[in-house]
């Protein structure tokens, strides 16, 4: 398992080194010619969804999983 | 009318659907493969131009409208019928691929369909033909969520049907082409609505989770390809240029996203996915350059091949085991392993790993919106390709497949059946190959753009992106852990305020009616009414009754006289009677003939 991880940062980090080499053909803005930009902002990205939809979910969205069946549940019979 | 090979490819589907009940066993498999193989043949054979077209009055409605973006969408239609018919092929009730051939049919009808009406009339095809789809799963929540997917779809559909009047009404045309973003009018946003509910653009997306999630397994894998496809198809014909479509595609993009953390339902957050990814594709059309436009059909092709392929992993494992919600699953790697590394490449092609076809066609899009230099909208599309990625790659097969030593139930210790196995395996490369050789795509394309998708660059791009996304999913890894709730989405307005209303009704109407009216009613209503009624009556005794029993007693005295007069018994009164009444015939019959002449 530690040979996995140690694996797992060599490659991370290599990746951000090699893009020091990387030649930039089309630059859109200005992340582009930052190494290693998209590599923070893949992190912060996959952070913040995590982080933000978490948030949302425990503050106003989560319900138990039969929320909506109390409601309907004096008619049940009659279907499948 | 052009002259050059063409057959509607829906025909094959529509008489396969009254054929397939009369065949058995082998013969019904063979047909079962061969019938979608014809329609696939036929489509690439057609040649571009306009066919079958009908002339009612002033109305022209053409059912056969192929150029180079019907023909890419027909293409990957019959394609997709072909895989997804091999994966129901084990079904022992024939309803289920009776219906979705009828859905398929109807899609290739609004795909070829050069007006309006036309559209309109295989549009809710598609509707009434999906919604079987969802039935079919045969219980209770399925029951509900396909009543609720057919009165949304109705919504929309007459949202598209009052746009079309209008616009039939100011224009006099119905000819279904691209719309002037500068000086659109309300007929043709009401269109727009329409077409924006089929392709799940929030807030009018709630009914996609609620039906993929409820649909049979093999519904929903067809179910997954067509709507929003045929939607974004519909879009891209009418709406290229529409600034609003870059907004709101990009917020599909990124809600997709945020939901399916929420999700723990796994073909409910594949659902929220597609709304993800058509956002890309609503994004592509807004932008509406040759660029982004070729996105927009370059990724609609490789979605429907990995979105299905995503359905027919999760789906066999809820047809093996029983179940689909994370909570419920895990450990599975020992028993279903062909089903993980399928669903593993459905996940990799879906967030654009390099060699898969996410890759080739997503960054189309992304491209597009970067060539525009529209920055947010390219960062805002690149983050929620992190957060695809982030689900469909990594959460899905880990909590499905991984996560736990052992499953938390006693599995059934086998794979999918064969069938499903041959068009996950079939389906996962055609994914690889689009990924391997994009010019096979790239040459269906409606414009003639260049675009190279494999420069070091973008490839090291996408790898920093991933990795790194990979990454903070096993760090965060705690906060992903599967909880049996749900996350309220907008479908609540209708699934809770439908109660509300009743309860309504039942307490604040009904108090009202036995309150109120009953009150004035009985106080004010009712008396008022004996006094009419009372004054009817008298004047029903005294006053009509008179009048009537006059009348009778006075005939009566006349018709005795009269018949004393007429019935004498006297018989020279009878013959002179009769001779008058000869001469007065004879006199009239010499006049008559008299005035004739």
């Amino acid at each position: 398992m530690f040979f996995v991880k140690a694996l797992s940062y060599t490659i991370l980090v290599l990746l951000v080194v090699t893009d020091l080499f990387v030649p930039r053909e089309h630059p859109h803005f200005i992340g582009d010619f930052i190494p290693g930009f998209w590599a923070v902002f893949g992190f912060t990205s996959c952070a913040m969804i995590i982080v933000v939809s978490k948030w949302l979910g425990k503050k106003f969205l989560f319900r138990p999983e039969n929320y909506y069946e109390d409601e309907n549940s004096e008619e049940t019979n009659g279907y499948v | 009318m052009s002259s050059g090979f063409f057959i509607h490819p829906s025909i094959f589907f529509f008489a396969g659907m009254a054929v397939l009940p009369f065949l058995k066993g082998i013969q019904r498999n063979v047909f079962l493969v061969i019938l979608p193989l014809i329609a696939l043949a036929t489509v690439v054979n057609i040649d571009p131009g306009q066919y079958a077209s009908l002339k009612i009055t002033t109305l022209e409605l053409i059912m056969g409208r192929a150029d180079k973006m019907s023909l890419m969408f027909a293409h990957v239609f019959t394609l997709m019928a072909l895989l997804g018919t091999i994966y129901g092929m084990h079904l022992k009730d024939n309803w289920q691929i009776i219906a979705a051939w009828g859905y398929v049919g109807s899609a290739l009808g609004c795909v070829f369909a050069g007006d309006y009406l036309t559209l309109f009339l295989f549009w809710e095809g598609l509707m009434v033909t999906s919604v079987c789809l969802v039935f079919l799963r045969k219980n209770r929540a399925s029951l509900r969520a396909g009543y609720r997917y057919f009165l949304v779809h109705t919504a929309g559909g007459l949202a598209l049907l009052a746009g079309i009047f209008l616009l039939y009404y100011h224009t006099g045309s119905l000819a279904f082409g691209p719309f002037e973003p500068n000086n659109a009018s309300w007929a043709v946003y009401l269109i727009m609505a329409g077409f924006l509910l089929n392709a799940a653009v929030p807030p009018l997306h709630a009914w996609l989770p609620d039906a993929y999630g409820s649909a049979t397994v093999v519904g929903s894998v067809f179910m997954c390809a067509y709507t929003t496809k045929t939607a974004v198809y519909a879009l891209a014909r009418a709406f290229p240029g529409f600034e609003i479509l870059i907004v709101l595609g990009v917020i599909m993009a990124l809600y997709g996203v945020v939901y399916a953390v929420l999700e723990n339902d796994a073909r409910r957050l594949l659902s929220y996915h597609i709304i993800s990814q058509v956002g890309y594709m609503v994004t592509g059309v807004g932008i509406g350059t040759a660029m982004s436009l070729s996105g927009t059909c370059a990724h609609a092709y490789a979605h429907i091949l990995y979105k299905a392929l995503l359905f027919m992993g999760v789906g066999a494992v809820l047809e093996v085991t029983g179940k689909s919600k994370f909570s419920e699953l895990g450990g599975l790697w020992r028993y279903m392993p062909y089903s993980l590394v399928f669903t593993l490449i459905g996940g990799l092609s879906i967030s654009a790993f390099p060699g898969f076809s996410g890759f080739v066609s997503k960054s189309m899009v992304i491209a597009g919106a970067w060539q525009s230099h529209l920055i947010w909208a390219a960062l805002g599309l690149t983050l929620a390709s992190a957060g695809t990625f982030l689900h469909t790659g990594l959460k899905v097969p880990y909590f499905i497949w991984f996560w736990k030593e052992r499953p938390p139930f006693d599995p059934p210790k086998k794979e999918a059946p064969l069938n499903m196995q041959i068009a996950m395996g079939l389906t996962a490369f055609f994914c690889i190959f689009i990924g391997v050789r994009p010019q096979a795509l790239y040459s269906m394309l409606p414009f003639n753009v260049e675009y190279h998708p494999y420069t070091l660059y973008h490839v090291m791009e996408s790898w920093q992106i991933l990795l790194f996304t990979m990454l903070g999913f096993f760090l965060l890894i705690k906060k992903l852990t599967p909880e049996p709730l749900i996350g309220l989405d907008v479908d609540w307005f209708y699934r809770k305020g439908g109660g509300l209303f009743l309860k309504f009704c039942k307490g604040v109407l009904a108090k009202v009616e036995n309150g109120l009216i009953m009150n004035i009613h009985q106080t004010f209503f009712l008396p008022l009414m004996k006094i009419i009624a009372s004054f009817c009556s008298w004047n029903d005794q005294k006053v009509v009754d008179g009048i009537v029993d006059g009348t009778a007693s006075s005939t009566l005295t006349l018709s005795s006289r009269l018949a004393n007069a007429l019935q004498s018994g006297l018989l020279y009164r009878y013959l002179a009677a009769m001779l008058t009444v000869l001469a007065a015939i004879i006199g009239a019959t010499l006049w008559l003939t008299q005035w004739i002449k």
